[in-house]
């Protein structure tokens, strides 16, 4: 599905050269499930950002999905972004001013789907995630845990390919952290979505299909299960 | 999509009601502004378009030329003009001619119905007309038939508004109503036509126009059929061939006046020069002196315009400001919106929805706003502009555009802004405010603040000139003269009379006549020259006809020679008094030198002599913004046009009665009226006293609306120091030291702003005075009052903020963060 080559990213602190990310290879096939490890300061959202095409790294070749994402215009990068990345973070990040509803919806809007079209998916999205009694509250109102669950309704109302999870359950208790890495399971084995997420958990790493452990920008240790 | 935005913008104004309130009520404030200028602007540029032949219709304007000096256009000419120019070319379809009756004086107009009380009012507006007037302009005649209302001598056709005044519901046509005139004397006119003033203004502003033929002006004109030098009285208009170009007959008018007018003016010592104005640039040219109402002054309409467009721009920037200021609040949105897929274009046009969701509520504030503030605004501007919502709906839907293009003006500096930021980077963490954006603010605080300071200094200035104006010494005694017209030849004929009982009242100091009187237009001047010199060195000087007490009356004082006195039958015959300017213009070494020379003035073959019998210190006998001119005075028995009353200080108003008692004694026939000699003479200020009133308001306006900018500003900065004024409380820092922390910068913008104004104010005002030939020149002063006021404002306006977040409770502060 996709594969970094010898991607690197450094940022230019005084004369020096500061690499954040450092000469790595990764290919990830359609279907797995890779959990990103290593501490903090190693990399980890860096090389995230790098596969969701929210960041450019400032050396090497990316490749999603057959195409070569280093040479395209920054249109057709996000049209390929839209089309079949997700992404959920560990402070969330809903829009304090939308509804449980108009969260959900709003990827759909920037894709241009119909208004009917939006509502049933939507509605689908609630019902699947048990939050349809939710579906008018603004976030503030919302638990943490719940607020995780609108942030992956959300991430995946568009049907991505692609689910990527930085530290989703970081700001979680040990329950809610599990329930979400069920739900990652089952959309992996059941759905097909390929997802790759950071995380500091051992225990969660290991819902994982491989674990990847970053030190210092560069992989240090790869294991698939 | 729009809906969402929309939703979004409205929830996000919600929640931060403090910075909706000042952006809404800045915009609304600046395009109310606007819209009420544009209204007038509208006003101005929509003169005589009623008129259905106006891209055909011409004035005739005279340039006078003496000397090879050419002096100010004029739309005057002789009486003969209007037919030479219909006989001698084709293309002038139709011509009219239109006397003003005098413009400062009033015409008695009564109607004695069979079975009923005698109406008699004074009225204003009244105008000679040839009666093909209404066939080359359009009137909306309720009565009678426009074509041949004024066909027949003693014919007169009224306004609307007249005729309800003089017959109520009853029809006016036929009726015959009894005009009396200083113009046109006094006689019997049938009412022909009664026409309906429309919502269209036109230069023509009149109440009612009389036949030519049939009064005392007929035979003057009569006399004049051959004259097309002097008599310049008339305004001429012509309608041309549709399709006529009137560049080309204006080129064949030197030879018309060579045929018709080259002798006689040699004989007065000018050249005219004619030329054509097109009916739809009269009101709004400025090259045209003294037309039939004053024109629409440029000065007027650009100041106007400009404090329109400045007074958005400031709300504009309210806006532009309090958005980036408070731009890491939205970041996060914005990183987000990208992650789910949102481009640069889409967020832009999301936050342009917002600030145009914003103008549009403010748009409809500000419609209610110019409907309630229209009144006051035509009391401001002297105007009389309508605005309905039901008739108007064309202008209503140009104030809506209006309001967008504002709302994408004030919007799209944030809305790049904003748009721009980079996801990873702000879903890290709290955002700065880069250096680049804090320059803009602060180069955007300094601008609206130059606004207001200008406007402070402009305030300051039109003040001090106002009040310069006001108090003055004019070089006669301006109060306590109470002036009574005296309009028809009983009244001219009871003056000895009134003059003899009045003088006898303690409370009377002297009483005078006169033709015309300080302050009012001066029609009567002469080319004169003294002994030993020709009409081609002649000086024009303004004339006036006075009793033997008219300058006692008015306390002009005497230099050399003496004034009027019964005593010299002389006086009457050929006797003059000049001001001290005339004495040096027409050569005499001093005033003295002048008493007892000879002067001449040559009118058509005659030539006239006069004695100096004395000369007198300069007076204003124009006001202010004209120089002090050459002035004679002639004594005349009889036919005086006011008595001039100077009344010791003390009751005026029974004063006023005595008088009014003694008025009916001697002249029964007609109304009495009077006004004050200062009022009169300040009339002449009204346009200065509008301009005073318009600044004033405005920059009150514009002020206000800076103020709550920075105020919004100041509460920012300072919620977002919370943290920071906490630990330096915590550490010692007194409530004054984190007062001025916060306020410093704020008030070195002000100072700048101070600094860059001054000078841009100065340069501007100068500008404006060098209006006045007589004024109060800009000095440091000024300067120190405006630097005073603005700090001032500005202190108060950021202090209260700084001292709000300085007295705050610092262990609060520290554990909400
Ligand atoms: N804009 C930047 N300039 C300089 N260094 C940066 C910048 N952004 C991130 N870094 C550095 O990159 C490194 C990796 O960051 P990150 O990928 O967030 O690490 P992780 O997610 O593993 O904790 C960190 O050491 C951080 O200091
Ligand atoms: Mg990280």
């Amino acid at each position: 599905m996709l594969s970094l080559q010898h991607i690197s990213k450094h940022y230019q602190v005084g004369g020096n050269k500061n690499f954040v990310i450092n000469d790595i290879s990764l290919d990830v096939d359609e279907g797995e499930f890779v959990s990103i490890m290593g501490p903090s300061g190693s990399g980890k959202s860096t090389l995230l950002n790098i596969i969701g095409m929210l960041d450019e790294p400032t050396d090497g070749y990316h490749y999603f999905v057959n195409e070569a994402v280093h040479q395209l215009k920054e249109r057709q990068r996000s049209a390929l972004y839209k089309q079949y990345i997700g992404f959920v973070f560990q402070a969330y990040h809903l829009i304090d001013e939308l509804t449980v509803y108009e969260n959900i919806e709003t990827p759909l809007i920037y894709q241009d789907v119909k208004g009917s079209e939006r509502k049933a998916m939507v509605a689908d999205m609630l019902d699947r995630f048990q939050i349809v009694g939710k579906k008018d509250l603004f976030p503030a109102q919302l638990s943490g845990g719940q607020q995780q669950l609108v942030g992956i309704a959300r991430a995946l109302i568009a049907k991505p390919k692609l689910l990527l999870a930085d530290e989703p359950t970081g700001n979680l208790n040990s329950k809610q952290g599990e329930e979400i890495m069920e739900l990652f399971r089952k959309l992996n084995k059941e759905d097909g979505v390929t997802i790759i997420q950071v995380t500091h958990s051992e225990k969660n790493a290991e819902y994982g299909t491989r674990i990847i452990n970053l030190l210092d920008g560069r992989v240090e240790s790869s294991k698939k299960f | 999509m729009i809906k969402n935005y929309f939703k979004i913008g409205w929830r996000n104004m919600m929640k931060n009601k403090f910075f909706s309130f000042i952006n809404i009520f800045g915009l609304s404030v600046g395009l109310a502004c606007c819209m009420l200028i544009a209204l007038y602007l509208n006003y101005e540029t929509s003169h005589d378009s009623q008129h259905k032949n106006a891209p055909n219709i011409y004035q005739v304007v005279t340039a006078f030329i003496q000397n090879g000096n050419k002096r100010m256009k004029m739309p005057n000419t002789p009486a003969p003009m209007a037919g030479a120019l219909k006989r001698e070319f084709p293309e002038v379809i139709e011509t009219a001619r239109l006397l003003k009756l005098f413009i400062e004086d009033k015409t008695i107009i009564q109607f004695n119905p069979a079975n009923g009380e005698r109406k008699s009012f004074l009225e204003e507006k009244g105008y000679l007309a040839d009666a093909s007037f209404f066939k080359i302009f359009t009137y909306n005649f309720a009565e009678g038939d426009a074509a041949n209302a004024l066909a027949n001598p003693r014919t007169i056709v009224i306004s609307q508004k007249l005729a309800d005044k003089l017959f109520g519901t009853q029809p006016a046509l036929n009726k015959v109503i009894h005009v009396n005139s200083n113009t046109n004397g006094e006689q019997d006119y049938t009412v022909t036509g009664v026409f309906k003033e429309g919502k269209t203004p036109s230069h023509v502003d009149a109440n009612f126009f009389l036949s030519v033929n049939g009064g005392n002006m007929e035979g003057f004109i009569k006399r004049q059929a051959n004259d097309f030098a002097s008599n310049n009285m008339f305004y001429t208009y012509l309608l041309l061939k549709p399709g006529t170009n009137a560049a080309k007959l204006q080129v064949k008018l030197p030879a018309f006046m060579d045929k018709y007018a080259s002798k006689d003016l040699k004989n007065m010592g000018f050249q005219k020069e004619q030329s054509l104005i097109s009916l739809r640039d009269i009101h709004l040219s400025s090259e045209v002196e003294s037309n039939v109402t004053p024109p629409a002054s440029k000065t007027y309409l650009y100041v106007l315009f400009s404090i329109a467009i400045f007074t958005l721009i400031i709300a504009c920037i309210n806006f532009m400001n309090l958005s980036t200021a408070r731009s890491s609040k939205r970041s996060s949105e914005v990183g987000v919106r990208k992650v789910l897929g949102a481009e640069k274009s889409t967020l832009i046009k999301q936050f342009l929805g917002e600030s145009i969701l914003m103008t549009l509520i403010a748009f409809i504030f500000a419609i209610v706003i110019t409907l309630i503030l229209l009144p006051l605004f035509n009391q401001l501007s002297g105007r009389v502009i309508t605005l309905s919502v039901s008739k108007d709906l064309m202008l209503f839907f140009e104030f809506l555009v209006m309001a967008l293009i504002t709302g994408v003006l004030a919007g799209s500096y944030p809305a790049f802004y904003l748009s721009s930021f980079n996801p990873v980077k702000v879903l890290k963490g709290k955002l700065t405010n880069s250096l680049a954006v804090v320059a803009v603010r602060k180069g955007l605080v300094v601008f609206q603040f130059i606004i207001s300071v200008v406007l402070i200094v402009a305030s300051v200035v039109i003040a001090r000139q106002m009040n310069y104006m006001r108090t003055a010494d004019l070089g006669f005694a301006k109060d306590q003269q109470i002036v009574v017209p005296l309009r028809t030849t009983a009244a001219k004929s009871a003056y000895a009379a009134l003059k003899a009982e009045l003088q006898e009242n303690s409370g009377v100091i002297s009483i005078g006549g006169s033709a015309y009187y300080p302050g009012i237009f001066n029609p009567s001047d002469n080319l004169i020259y003294k002994e030993g010199q020709t009409t081609a060195e002649g000086k024009r000087t303004r004339l006036n006809y006075v009793d033997d007490n008219f300058l006692q009356t008015l306390n002009i004082q005497p230099l050399a020679g003496r004034l009027f006195s019964p005593d010299f039958h002389s006086d009457t015959t050929n006797g003059i008094i000049i001001n001290e300017k005339a004495a040096k213009e027409f050569g005499f070494s001093s005033a003295k030198d002048a008493v007892n020379k000879k002067l001449f003035n040559k009118f058509q073959d005659n030539t006239n002599t006069f004695t100096i019998v004395g000369v007198v210190k300069d007076f204003h006998y124009e006001d202010l913004h004209l120089p002090v001119t050459p002035y004679g005075f002639m004594l005349n028995t009889a036919g005086f046009n006011y008595m001039v009353i100077h009344a010791k200080p003390g009751n005026i108003a029974s004063m006023l009665k005595t008088i009014e008692i003694s008025w009916k004694k001697y002249d029964q026939n007609d109304p009495f009226d009077y006004s004050f000699l200062d009022e009169d003479f300040d009339k002449n200020y009204q346009a200065d006293t509008r301009l005073a009133g318009i600044v004033g308001y405005f920059t009150v306006v514009a002020i206000l609306i800076s103020c709550l900018g920075l105020f919004g500003l100041a509460a920012f900065s300072a919620e977002q120091r919370t943290k920071e004024i906490g630990v330096r409380k915590v550490l010692g820092a007194s409530v004054k030291t984190i007062v001025s922390l916060l306020s410093v910068d704020f008030l070195k913008l002000i100072i700048a702003s101070i600094i860059i104004a001054s000078l841009l104010a100065w340069w501007l005002m100068n500008k404006w005075l060098q209006e006045f030939a007589y004024r109060k020149d800009i000095d440091w002063t000024i300067f120190a009052y405006t630097a005073t006021i603005a700090v001032f404002i500005g202190l108060i306006t950021i202090g209260s903020q700084a001292l709000k977040a300085a007295l705050a409770n610092p262990v609060k502060s520290l554990r909400s963060e």
